[in-house]
């Protein structure tokens, strides 16, 4: 490897560095535990690096709530999300994406905003975020803002909306209308640790006081080239009541979810086994 | 490009070439043998290193990054007083070292995550401490003793 490195302290130095380079073979990173692992495939003779891991705003770091959303710095650290209380209490599917994800040593210096940028369909904390309808904001080099659903930020396999001049400031998730919720992070891989999923389904679920779901957030990861939100089981659960949903409601629920699933046969599952297994986690959600 | 930063307690300023990785920092240009190059892609955590108080991978953490901040090899736990850290007595009583290759990893990893329990004041319980050594792969498989001796720091 052998690249050069421009360290931003702060917003308008990291801004300047991107603006600089645009006629330049660029790339950014903040925790670099996929990106060192490309690079090391690949030539990097004449690419600049603009290393985010020194940039000391808050405004990309902190995990702060106002009264309508929680904000998410794009440089929060899986283990820093972890450590949230507000986030493990209101959001048990992001932190068990976050706590799901490699390992420790990882989870110690990957942040968010590299798992989303780096698009992979089975990015844990990704489709954790695209369940809880998570908008990412972006501003760019000439100093103009914008909001965009993190669903259709992501635009493919390995591509988003992001144009050469942009990058994610910080990510925010709607607060919870309702303290009665059901959530989390189902992970199939062959191994606990540092696995990549071979199917995972994440899920949000809030209910009022009778138990009537009032919304739902459903996501599947590593079943097709981007993390679909599954909106037709989605709507299909809304207006339920999650203690009276029946056998043939749970299986309804299960296929609405698989019809968003397109996958390959790979080195991790064949296209037969992953489809199997989302439709039996989709099901078994309402028991656990 | 310049670097100062404290190595097991002794502040350094080094020059280095900007895309240098930190394992070679530690091992090539420092020559603290103790981390270890095992898969180099970040999966084994043999070099394992802690920085500002978290274990991480220094295959995959660029060395311009460790500016300012506070790094800890498996050379650094040694003092006067106690030539082996408690996690390493306790390794060595379990017998949970046989090729050794993974041990420096499964020490700092081990000694970043009880340092934060006692702090916190938290006993982990098996499955948490089990839990804490999931990026340390040891291909003896003696993956029992290592729990045992990582489990027996809090007794």
């Amino acid at each position: 490897m052998n690249f050069d490195v421009i360290s931003p302290k702060t917003t308008p130095e990291l801004l300047n560095a991107i603006y600089d380079n645009q006629s330049k073979n660029f790339r950014i990173g903040a925790g670099f535990t996929d990106l060192i692992n490309q690079f090391k495939a690949q030539e990097t003779e004449g690419l600049i690096l603009i290393n985010l891991a020194q940039l000391t705003e808050v405004d990309f770091k902190k995990i702060s709530e106002n009264e309508i959303n929680f904000q998410i710095g794009a440089l929060t650290t899986a283990s820093e999300l972890i450590d949230n209380k507000s986030i493990k209490e209101n959001f048990p599917v992001l932190y068990q994406a976050a706590n799901k994800l490699a390992s420790t040593q990882i989870r110690n210096v990957a942040t968010v905003g590299g798992n989303i940028c780096n698009v992979s369909p089975s990015g844990d904390m990704t489709a954790a975020l695209i369940a809880l309808k998570a908008t990412c904001h972006i501003i760019d080099c000439d100093g103009n803002e914008r909001k965009e659903l993190l669903s259709s930020f992501i635009r493919g396999l390995k591509k988003t909306s992001l144009t050469k001049k942009e990058l994610i400031k910080n990510i925010t998730i709607p607060k919870n209308f309702s303290k009665n919720i059901k959530s989390g992070y189902e992970k199939v891989g062959s191994r606990k640790s540092m696995e990549i999923a071979i199917v995972s389904l994440a899920y949000h679920l809030q209910m009022d006081d009778k138990g009537v779901i009032t919304y739902a957030g459903v996501a599947c990861g590593a079943v097709a080239p981007t993390i679909p939100f599954t909106t037709s089981a989605c709507e299909f659960l809304t207006g339920k009541n999650i203690n009276d949903i029946s056998d043939s409601e749970k299986e309804e629920f299960a296929k609405r979810v698989l019809s968003y699933a397109n996958p390959i046969s790979d080195i991790r599952a064949s296209d037969w086994y992953r489809k199997e297994v989302l439709f039996n986690i989709s099901k078994t959600i309402f028991e656990r | 490009m310049i670097l100062t930063f404290k190595i097991n307690g002794e502040w350094v300023t080094q020059e280095i070439k900007p895309s240098l990785l930190l394992i070679d920092l530690i091992r090539d240009v420092l020559q603290l043998k103790g981390t270890k190059p095992g898969c180099l892609e970040g999966e084994c955590g043999a070099c394992s290193v802690i920085v500002n108080g978290d274990a991480i991978n220094s295959c995959m953490y660029l060395a311009i990054n460790v500016d300012g901040k506070e790094v800890t090899t498996i050379e650094g736990l040694e003092n006067n007083e106690n030539p082996l850290h408690q996690v390493q007595e306790k390794m060595l009583e379990h017998g949970a070292v046989q090729c050794g290759f993974c041990s420096p990893g499964m020490v700092m990893t081990t000694k970043a995550y009880s340092d934060k329990c006692i702090a916190e004041g938290i006993t982990p319980t098996r499955e948490e401490v089990k839990k804490s050594l999931e990026g340390n792969l040891c291909r003896c498989t003696g993956y029992a003793k290592i729990i045992d001796a990582a489990e027996a720091v809090y007794k």
